[in-house]
């Protein structure tokens, strides 16, 4: 059973992974600000920023807070409904904030900001309603008597409002599996029609359910396009097992929210989609083989499963299904948009490969770069185009964007976040759990990746551990023992190394997150350039 | 199957003096002139769907005026075992059964036996009035393109029914209508058709109310958009909420597993994926004092490819079939009727 405080922290926690974007704006509002809050049922938590992250805890304990709020159930609830004005909600005895005028606004921003966002997700809903039903719910109704409801006599409201506030609406949030409340569409309201076709595909209300969405959309259309023939065993069964395995989903999502967000439908960027996540599940099958890795996305790789020569040839059609992939676009976006989209595939190929030659080459010769830039340059290369800036420029191509110049402004911001998105992976391959993260714990480390820790150990040890690390890289990964890799984490938490990956991802974050709004303003906003927004931030408000 | 196989002329034949019916006598001599009849049954116990449409197409373009093809597809749903459909080519007898077709004695049943060419999935059903059409309906758009409709629902039918699941006798009520016109895909945009009948009450009565309901939205001009919804009381029309005065509007996205690809050729053809279909479509409508809402939830559809002869893109109808709540207040009069429905989703030859 959970208390006020306990709520709001549940809250923030699943705000701060379904809707980071929204979590770094009401952080942005609050500033400095630090809000002690008491509730009515006796708890107590504190609440406040630190960059785009919002920190709440229980039991406040200094005094330097700027805003105190009391609230009772029924102005926790209001303010959760965004139901009432402040001024409405704001009764003796049920809501009091005490602190400068500029503080209170800022304050009111940011609950705002989170309740708006936090009422569209049923994951949320989920919490809140366990807890009115807790409470009680006389005391927050915000109109005892009924009002607008279902027992007036002659009904007005448009078809639109029924589906958005009448029953059974209600009941369909409550019974329903879709994670993300969906807003209605109206097709026609006597005087505009609209189309049953038009849905706004792709919403920012839960970045979790969009990019699972994304993905099983993908899927789907990746698995209706694989032949249904033989050899299935030693073939096909494979690729398909691989690729519904567990992802993020973060490629195809950018890929359609982008092709969306500049006027596509989602079925536009689809297909393209499903094609670069097939040269990508081709890329780590040859690549799992190349580092010798054992998991991948929770399971054994597949060389691990079905030995490396069929491995070899699963990964080789998953490249030629790509390609077939990508001209199956041809029947559904034609000719000028499936060239665009070929052009932007070859040049993340090209860029891919040569990166992960960079790569490769330092492991071969044992030789680990000085500079970050060097790390920055074969991360673009190796995995910076495929994972964010390439997927944004296909999804706009997919929309009909083939303007060069347009298409460039999506490098650099998702340079930048790519970049900060890869080394907060190399950071959770040391830190993170197997289960979550999906690779096996310390890989990169038995397989000598070079990462930015790694870079930052060597440039900032003594000699002597220089040497020994190189000597733990000089062993082949079959022949590692995991106490070396255990040996080489230790020394990089003696040098702060991981501490100083971590502030640079942040750093490289808020960098792309800026360059985001800057460079990316000439897309009108809309509920999937919004989403893209969530991705950008997701990488600012990550628990490391 | 020789029995009511239709190996004859595609033409239909004259029924007798006059405009017979179901459709005026007078050739299809444009290559999208279409004239068809439509069939959509839900059993009584919610379990089983049916959906079967004759159609007639104009010449194509080489071809003699008064040249016409004729098709026919069945699709058989049910709850447990999902959608089963013929090919276009399904055997129909011939003439197919019709309320339009005249003399029509009210209440005498008539005979509508469907099949696929391999008599999986078939229907051999007796069909009957219990009520009474709707007048004729005509949408304009594209400047010198029409689609005229008329609509019956409560058709009570009793008969056989043939799926992968076997043989077994059913006991169904629907909806039956006559279409006919001149338009291409690409220019009519898409529709929203359906209906709903009380499935309640004396199976030799009408049902206690049936709603039907229309929505089309030509691509070229959404302005040409036509929308109505029709409801029944006891057999006959009571009320025809006009254009202005009702609402469409739709919510979530049915599983895209729960839509099935038909006829079975066109998984075959590397058709373009289309938009999902809404999970939840609502309309309302008020007139006076009178008003009604319609809210319907989807549970399964069946998306049927049709080639268009104008556009790359094939048209798709998804036949919807789900839950239903149906009430209002006619007349002082309140209702609230909870059943099944069909509703169809279409459009996709205007994409791209």
């Amino acid at each position: 059973m959970l208390d006020s405080a306990g709520v709001l922290i549940t809250t923030i926690d699943a705000l701060t992974i379904r809707a980071p974007a929204i979590v770094a704006a009401a952080a942005k509002q609050l500033g400095s600000i630090k809000l002690q809050l008491f509730f009515g049922d006796r708890s107590e938590a504190e609440l406040f920023a630190d960059n785009s992250s919002l920190i709440v805890r229980r039991d406040p304990s200094d005094e330097s807070y700027r805003v105190q709020v009391h609230f009772d159930d029924r102005s926790l609830m209001l303010l959760f409904d965004s139901a009432e004005k402040p001024s409405a909600e704001a009764l003796e005895k049920s809501l009091d904030m005490r602190g400068s005028r500029e503080d209170l606004l800022a304050t009111w921003r940011c609950f705002s900001l989170l309740s708006q966002r936090a009422s569209g997700l049923r994951s949320v809903q989920a919490i809140w309603s366990a807890y009115r039903d807790q409470v009680g719910d006389a005391a927050w109704r915000p109109d005892a008597d009924g009002g607008d409801t279902q027992t007036e006599e002659m009904p007005r409201w448009p078809a639109l409002a029924w589906l958005n506030d009448r029953y059974p609406a209600a009941q369909e949030l409550l019974s329903g599996n879709d994670p993300v409340l969906v807003p209605a569409r109206s097709l026609w309201n006597g005087r505009d029609a609209g189309s049953w076709q038009a849905a706004p595909d792709v919403f920012d209300n839960d970045l979790m359910a969009t990019l699972d969405r994304c993905k099983d959309r993908v899927v789907d259309e990746i698995l209706r396009l694989l032949p249904h023939k033989q050899p299935k065993r030693d073939l096909y069964d494979l690729m398909r097992d691989y690729v519904v395995r567990e992802g993020k989903g973060l490629r195809p999502t950018l890929v359609i929210a982008t092709c969306v967000a500049l006027g596509g439908r989602m079925e536009d960027g689809v297909r393209a989609a499903a094609a670069l996540e097939m040269f990508h599940n081709g890329f780590l099958v040859h690549d799992d083989i190349a580092d010798e890795s054992t998991h991948r996305r929770g399971k054994p790789t597949l060389h691990m499963e079905h030995g490396i020569g069929l491995a070899v040839n699963a990964g080789d059609a998953m490249h030629l299904f790509a390609v077939d992939m990508t001209l199956s676009n041809l029947e559904t976006l034609g000719l000028s948009r499936t060239l665009g989209i070929i052009h932007e595939i070859l040049f993340m190929c090209r860029e891919t490969v040569e990166g992960q030659a960079i790569e490769l080459g330092w492991i071969h010769r044992n030789f680990v770069p000085r500079r970050d830039a060097d790390y920055a340059r074969m991360s673009t290369k190796k995995t910076g185009w495929y994972t964010c800036i390439s997927p944004c420029r296909i999804g706009a191509a997919a929309a009909g964007v083939t303007d060069p110049e347009q298409l460039d402004k999506f490098n650099e911001a998702f340079r930048l976040i790519g970049i900060a998105f890869q080394i907060q992976d190399d950071v959770l391959n040391l830190v993170g759990e197997t289960e979550v993260y999906g690779k096996e714990a310390l890989g990169d480390l038995l397989e000598g990746k070079r990462t930015v820790m790694m870079i930052h150990l060597f440039r900032n040890t003594t000699p002597e551990i220089v040497e020994r690390m190189r000597e733990i890289n000089s062993f082949p990964r079959i022949d590692k023992p995991f106490a070396l890799a255990e040996e080489m984490l230790a020394a990089m938490e003696g040098a702060g190394s991981i501490d100083y990956a971590s502030k640079l991802a942040q750093k490289l974050a808020y960098q792309g997150v800026d360059r985001f709004e800057k460079d990316l303003a000439f897309i009108p906003e809309n509920p999937a350039k919004a989403v893209l927004r969530q991705v950008a931030n997701y990488v600012t408000t990550r628990n490391l | 199957m020789a029995s009511f196989s239709y190996r004859g002329g595609i033409s239909a034949e004259p029924l007798g003096l006059g405009p017979a019916g179901p459709f005026p006598r007078a050739p299809l001599v444009d290559p999208i002139d279409r004239r068809w009849l439509h069939y959509a049954f839900l059993s009584r116990d919610g379990r089983r769907a049916m959906v079967a449409n004759s159609a007639w197409l104009g010449p194509a373009e080489d071809e003699p005026p008064g040249t016409e093809r004729f098709t026919t597809i069945l699709l058989l749903h049910d709850r447990e075992g999902g959608w089963s459909s013929s090919q276009f080519n399904a055997d129909t007898a011939r003439p197919p059964w019709s309320a339009f077709a005249l003399p029509h004695a009210h209440g005498v049943p008539g005979e509508l036996k469907i099949a696929a060419s391999d008599n999986n999935p078939s229907v051999a059903l007796n069909l009957k009035r219990t009520g009474r059409p709707c007048t004729s309906q005509c949408a304009f758009f594209a400047g010198d393109q029409h689609l005229r409709w008329q609509s019956e629902p409560g058709i009570a039918a009793t008969g056989t029914w043939n799926d992968d699941g076997g043989k077994s006798q059913v006991d169904l009520i629907g909806y039956h209508e006559r279409v006919r016109g001149r338009w291409s895909w690409p220019a009519l945009g898409e529709w929203v058709f359906g209906f709903a009948n009380d499935m309640s009450g004396d199976p030799e009565n009408p049902p206690e109310w049936a709603g039907v309901f229309t929505f089309i939205r030509p691509s070229a001009d959404p302005g040409e958009a036509t929308a109505s919804f029709m409801l029944w009381n006891k057999g006959r029309m009571r009320r025809h909420f006009p254009r202005r005065n009702v609402s469409f509007a739709v919510r979530g996205e049915l599983e895209r597993n729960d839509v099935t690809l038909t006829p079975p050729l066109a998984g075959l053809l590397g058709v373009a994926p289309m938009a999902g279909v809404p999970k939840r479509l609502a309309i309302t409508a008020t007139q006076g004092d009178d008003w009604v809402v319609l809210d319907f939830n989807a549970d399964a559809a069946a998306r049927v490819v049709i080639p268009s002869e104008t556009s790359f893109h094939a048209f798709s109808v998804h036949e919807v079939v789900g839950d239903c709540i149906l009430s209002g207040s006619v007349g002082g009069e309140k209702f609230s009727v909870t059943t099944r429905g069909i509703v169809e989703f279409s459009g996709g030859a205007d994409a791209g």
